[in-house]
């Protein structure tokens, strides 16, 4: 083999081997070197080690946040604190997405946020929310009334355990055209049979004018609308059982037989359902609190006989709707957490609650405290939720420890069958499957 | 001030190597950078799923780390049906979409490369829908599906008579997001065959018309054969890029209805975004197989047609 002296390589380049043990060695070097303990545990650019301790950070969606500015004068007086914000993610699906990376690794960007029903259960189990127990007073805890407290336990509570406080209150509302129904001498339908009934007198199908509708897209969105209806049938929705398959089977009959529904409302989102009903095209509609303000401030289309709260109409298990909504939590790893437990017990405070919840339905619950500040305001939300209350409409969120997965299932299964995929016992029997495996 | 003796002064490290290994230190630091790079952004991420691809790992559930389970999480994608579902869609959707991006290109390019005027403008605009941005286009797109506001199904109502429900249909809704996306990356692909065009002389042509071809001809016998080497490297980069779109699937039908139009990526976004990092791993453990059979046959192509690489 032909010898290959020193200048040959030099002028031939570094061969492979040479190469590789050097790197290899360079970055065995680099990582034995004493990296600060910082880096490591909280990444290079780890907000506590670049932000003073005298602010706090706090996310919420942005629309909240003017509300929450006007009581922050009296805070940041008192407490030396200085309150920052930052857009929040607008659904469960966005806040794992956004926050989990950043948990996972040890830090939070933020000192307080506004959580969602379906990424909550999975922040407190694994961990990265502190418990609030000992934060929140107990008076601020004994002002929720009954329907709230159930919620409270069940989805924002590992063992008694709170880990995060309501601070809206969302329930689906049952909007109809009385105006319209007025004029034509209906009744609003107060059972399913007379949704039905009502709405095939009603649909006007080659003009584009349907009895009822909602936003059904998927991710999450058509999860909600089944959910409602399982609550109506006395079912559990994440255990496939004869009340989801009655609620299905409803809704299938609705867009496919009776054709009182849009089957095009599949791919649909809320802004679509809120536009069809604004358009003059829907009679009635389950729709979350929030839709009153975008009708409200749709001024030349707003009247109030044309978004008339009633109740649910009501299934086997009778007139029901599922409550559930964000609250406030804060990160176990929060830069600043001595602040944020000032902020969180201020906001959810007897006091400062009600001043939120007069500017912003998301700010909004049926706190005693609340609904006293609130009595004479002649809002149409809190006769409402007065309404609901009444005539024990709530039904609790129904509950998985995995539940943006569990309602991923409800989404497919019941896209699969609504869009005649799969038998509606197929569908059953798959979904159970699924919900079995989640439990693994 | 004392001048220290000549002979006490020692030579510092780097001084004391010889000119070959001062080559090679310096080699060494000025590789580290990007060598650094690739090792904490391509190859720790791969290595640290492959192993989470044999445990199963939710931190919401398993306080205690990661729990070994050897093929387990392969044996369950192989019983999931949206993951069979979304491996079979991603399939007929990447061959599909470059499938049809390749031809609908190759015409382009073709018109592109004809002479008229305003041919400069022509092939700035044609490359308007690869310069939007995909997520725009997704939601553009799923509003122009909508059966009761877009305005594709209105005018091919208004105008055929078709009465067809594109996104709530799952063979439409396969049809429309294909679309969207050989409508989207259509102008990248006539770009580079125009370049590749641009390099056949014209004399071949010509003594093809003497021979007495005519244009069906000197495409498959002249334009074809010499645009090979471009048309494999083009179709295998449109394939392994497409492998893992998400975007437009997710935005425009959510991977409905059912799970029809759910590709791989969504179903791995979905994993790990409920923490399900062992499987999640698993999936994407999958779609380096098919990416990997995918090169393969890339590389066998290469060769096969004498692709420069």
């Amino acid at each position: 083999m032909k010898k290959v002296t020193h200048t040959q390589t030099v002028a031939r380049g570094m061969t492979r081997r040479m190469f590789l043990k050097g790197t290899a060695g360079s970055i065995a070097a680099a990582l034995a070197a004493n990296v600060p303990n910082n880096f490591l545990t909280q990444g290079m650019f780890a907000p506590n080690l670049i932000r003073q301790n005298n602010t706090v950070v706090f996310a919420i969606q942005e629309f909240a946040q003017e509300a929450i500015q006007s009581v922050l004068p009296q805070f940041e007086a008192d407490t030396g604190l200085t309150v920052q914000f930052e857009g929040g993610p607008v659904s469960g699906n966005d806040m794992l997405t956004r926050y989990s990376p950043a948990f996972a690794s040890g830090t939070s960007p933020v000192d307080m946020f506004s959580d969602a029903d379906d990424s909550s259960p999975t922040f407190m189990r694994a961990g990265w929310v502190m418990p609030l127990d000992e934060i929140i007073p107990q008076e601020t805890w004994d002002d929720f009334p009954p329907s709230m407290q159930d919620h409270i336990r069940g989805f924002l509570s590992i063992d008694d355990v709170p880990y995060r406080i309501p601070h809206e209150f969302a329930v689906g509302y049952f909007f109809n055209r009385q105006d319209w129904l007025s004029e034509r001498g209906l009744s609003v339908p107060t059972t399913w049979e007379e949704m039905v009934e009502v709405g095939k007198e009603v649909t006007d199908a080659e003009n584009g004018v349907w009895a009822t509708t909602d936003g059904l897209i998927k991710p999450a969105l058509l999860y909600v609308y089944v959910a409602y209806l399982t609550a109506q049938a006395g079912g559990k929705v994440f255990e496939f059982d004869e009340g989801t398959a009655e609620a299905l089977q409803f809704l299938y009959d609705m867009i496919h037989t009776h054709k009182i529904f849009p089957e095009e409302a599949l791919n649909q989102d809320y802004t679509a359902q809120n536009n069809l009903y604004m358009g003059d095209k829907v009679w009635f509609m389950r729709q979350w609190p929030f839709f009153q303000g975008v009708a409200e401030d749709n001024e030349d289309w707003y009247a109030p006989e044309k978004m008339v709260i009633s109740l649910p109409p009501a299934g086997p298990a009778g007139s029901k709707s599922w409550i559930g909504g964000w609250g406030f939590s804060v990160p176990t790893y929060a830069p600043n957490p001595d602040g944020a437990r000032e902020l969180i017990r201020y906001l959810t405070s007897k006091e400062v609650a009600p001043e939120l919840a007069k500017q912003q339905g998301f700010l909004l619950t049926p706190r005693y405290s609340i609904l006293e500040a609130l009595a004479d305001s002649g809002d149409e939300l809190i006769a409402a939720m007065g309404m609901y209350a009444d005539n024990d409409v709530f039904a609790p969120r129904a509950f998985h420890p995995r539940v943006a997965e569990a309602q991923t299932v409800v989404d497919d299964m019941a896209s699969l069958f609504l869009t005649n995929q799969a038998s509606l016992s197929e569908v059953l029997e798959q979904g159970k499957q699924l919900i079995a495996a989640l439990d693994q | 001030m004392s001048a220290r003796p000549h002979a006490d002064r020692r030579p510092n490290l780097f001084a004391r190597l010889s000119l070959r290994q001062r080559f090679y230190v310096i080699a060494i630091l000025l590789l580290l950078p990007a060598v650094g790079l690739r090792v904490f952004t391509a190859f720790y991420p791969f290595l640290q799923t492959a192993y989470l691809s044999f445990h199963r790992y939710n931190p919401a559930f398993d306080h205690g780390g990661p729990v070994f389970v050897g093929l387990g999480n392969f044996q369950r994608m192989s019983a999931d049906p949206v993951v069979q579902a979304s491996i079979s869609f991603t399939l007929v959707f990447v061959l599909g979409a470059t499938f049809f991006q390749l031809a609908l290109g190759l015409a382009v390019a073709h018109l592109l490369n004809a002479a008229f005027r305003l041919r400069f403008l022509s092939r700035a605009l044609v490359l308007i829908p690869w310069a939007i941005p995909m997520a725009v286009a997704a939601l553009g797109f799923r509003w122009m599906f909508d059966d009761q506001f877009g305005m594709i199904p209105d005018l091919l109502r208004s105008l055929a008579g078709v009465e067809m429900r594109w996104l709530i249909d799952p063979n439409n809704a396969k049809l429309a997001v294909t679309s969207v996306a050989v409508w989207k990356s259509t102008p990248f692909v006539a770009l580079v065959l125009l370049a590749g065009l641009q390099g056949i002389g014209r004399d071949l042509y010509e003594a093809a018309r003497v021979d007495g071809a005519n244009a069906w001809t000197s495409l498959f016998y002249i334009t074809i054969p010499m645009l090979l080497p471009i048309l494999i490297t083009t179709g295998m980069f449109m394939i392994v890029w497409q492998l893992a779109v998400f975007d437009l699937p997710f935005l425009m039908t959510g991977g409905g209805p059912g799970y029809s139009t759910t590709v791989i990526a969504q179903k791995i976004y979905l994993e790990s975004n409920s923490l399900n990092y062992g499987y999640a791993a698993s999936i994407s453990m999958a779609l380096v197989g098919i990416v990997a059979v995918v090169g393969v046959v890339g590389l066998y192509l290469f060769r096969r047609f004498d692709v420069s690489m």
